[in-house]
């Protein structure tokens, strides 16, 4: 797993200095919190102390969105990318195997894709407080706090997988970015819930969507390290 | 070092590779030449175990392919057929991510070392999206000798470069002999096949021939001489009735003999010759380029008929 390490880095070092990838990770998380912010700085102004609520939860609502659609940005590149530079052969001709080589593209888009939602969720929390004056503590429910922090790494590796198991079939792994934004629906399964009740106060929800998304996740890790081969890749991803 | 028995790719139904059988010992510089869609790059693919082969077996490096691809992998360095760099990245985060990926012990001595030995040191910072094409392709060879694998495979190296890039990067591997490494090139380039290769085997689907240059061009031919003679008489060639003569031809002036050793039978040639009233201007060996075997084989001439 040594490899999998000097993979990471490396795919690290290249989204850095990919102005496509930085935008897609900044740019979307940035505009998120600051549509958040502005709305409730306006539903302050109203003063109504329920639609502030309301708002309060529909901004939460962004930070179980973000983490299936960051890592997108990320996991693409690092495919198209290894396509367009012809550097993929080369890599499949060193001893690295299938798994560390599944498991580098896909850890390379969800470790950043986990710690950018997290830490536009702290500059929303502190510019909301800024800004607006105090963050509502009570409707920052335990429930929330566990989607944020508990559902986000399974959002983006759910998404992830997704991504993965197209691309190693699809000969155009452009046409898999468009198909994998539909893992963006199991983030939305909250949301509907939220519309439902007003506010999410109820944690075995949260722990059933957890649940759901660990057995989701697996199934398509599963099936997309078993259609990740060497000759497949090599031979499709073109 | 490379051992193959009936090795095959089928593509659908298209047949890449059919029934290679194939010795290479080590140290050998072997050059694997054919015209585009031969199957060089799905022959060094297989032996690279990076595609598997539909039909056949070989011997890697020691190991059995099928049965030991990540050691195959560990011991063997491929020059792929475009230089697959990482344009963003530095010449020498190239290597490095490379030699780590690789069991090499010191990656950072050995990437300095190669950048050095390929004049590229200087350059070591910019990214390998700014490098020319013939430095692009020098940073690729180091690439794949970072690990100092047994076998070298070179998908052709000199392909697309302008002739002084070709030119560096042919003294280049001219200077990786060594009686350790086993080098493999593919190439369709044939003066570069003479020069650099031990030996060569001319390959379109099949192997069409396998052997020195030089004992190829023997066993296609025969050696040749011609003599050039100053107003030869008609029908000279006719009255020659040498034993050992195997065939002649008349070109104007010039006959050109067959015979299977001119250094001990030109002397009688020549006696004859001038027996027969022919006056010798002068005698020389035919020489036949690689050029002529290789086109008269690919369309399937034989040129000895
Ligand atoms: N991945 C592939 N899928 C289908 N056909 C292929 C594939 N790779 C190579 N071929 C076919 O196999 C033949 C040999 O190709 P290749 O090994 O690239 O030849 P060369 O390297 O000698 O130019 C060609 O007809 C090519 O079209
Ligand atoms: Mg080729």
């Amino acid at each position: 797993m040594r490899r999998l390490r000097v993979l990471l880095l490396k795919e690290w070092r290249e989204s850095l200095r990919n102005k496509m990838v930085l935008f897609g990770v900044t740019l979307l998380p940035l505009f998120f919190v600051g549509i958040s912010v502005y709305m409730l700085a306006l539903g302050a102004g109203i003063g109504d102390p329920a639609g502030a609520i309301v708002l309060f939860n529909t901004s939460l609502m962004y930070f179980l969105i973000l983490p299936t659609i960051i890592p997108l940005a990320i996991a693409v590149y690092s495919i198209v990318g290894e396509k367009e530079q012809t550097t993929l052969e080369p890599l499949l001709a060193t001893p690295i195997s299938d798994l560390e080589l599944f498991l580098g593209k896909a850890l390379a888009s969800v470790i950043p894709a986990v710690l950018v939602n997290w830490l536009s969720f702290g500059l929303f929390l502190a510019a909301t407080r800024i800004v607006v004056g105090a963050v509502p503590l009570q409707a920052l429910t335990v429930p929330w706090l566990a989607s944020i922090f508990g559902l986000s790494p399974l959002l983006a590796l759910f998404s992830v997988g997704v991504t993965m198991l197209v691309s190693s079939r699809a000969s155009d792994a452009r046409a898999a970015y468009q198909f994998s934004s539909f893992a963006i629906l199991p983030g939305l399964i909250p949301l509907i819930v939220y519309s439902s009740r007003q506010t999410l106060v109820d944690l075995r929800l949260v722990i059933l969507e957890g649940g759901v998304l660990i057995v989701a996740s697996a199934v398509v890790l599963h099936l997309a390290i078993r259609v990740f081969r060497r000759e497949q890749i090599l031979t499709r991803w073109k | 070092m490379i051992r193959t028995e009936g090795l095959t790719r089928r593509f659908g139904s298209r047949v890449a590779v059919d029934g290679l059988d194939l010795h290479v010992p080590r140290g050998e510089v072997f050059g694997f030449l054919g015209p585009n869609g031969a199957g060089k790059t799905t022959t060094i693919r297989m032996l690279a175990a990076l595609i598997a082969p539909s039909a056949g077996s070989a011997t890697v490096a020691g190991q059995r392919l099928g049965k030991a691809n990540r050691e195959i992998r560990r011991r063997v360095g491929v020059l792929t057929e475009t230089p697959g760099l990482y344009r963003r990245l530095s010449a020498r985060d190239n290597l490095l991510f490379f030699a780590r990926l690789y069991p090499v012990r010191e990656p950072e001595r050995q990437v300095e070392r190669y950048l050095r030995l390929f004049e590229l040191w200087d350059r070591k910072d910019e990214p390998a999206g700014s490098f020319s094409k013939g430095m692009r392709q020098k940073l690729a060879i180091a690439r794949a000798l970072l690990h100092e694998p047994e076998i070298l495979f070179l998908d052709e190296p000199t392909a697309g470069l302008d002739p002084e890039a070709a030119k560096t990067v042919r003294e280049l591997i001219a200077t990786l002999r060594s009686k350790e490494r086993t080098i493999f090139l593919c190439t369709h380039n044939l003066d570069e096949a003479d020069r650099l290769c031990d030996r060569i085997g001319l390959f379109r689907t099949r192997m069409l021939a396998v052997g020195e240059p030089a004992a190829l061009k023997e066993e296609m031919y025969g050696r040749r001489t011609v003599v050039h003679l100053a107003s030869p008489s008609p029908g000279i060639e006719l009255a020659l009735h040498l034993p050992f003569v195997t065939k002649v031809e008349r070109l104007e002036d010039r006959l050109v003999v067959t015979l299977p050793d001119p250094d001990a039978q030109n002397p009688a040639l020549v006696r004859r010759l001038v027996e027969l009233g022919a006056e010798v201007r002068f005698v020389n060996e035919l020489r036949v380029s690689l050029e002529d075997l290789y086109l008269d084989l690919m369309e399937g001439r034989d040129a000895k008929a």
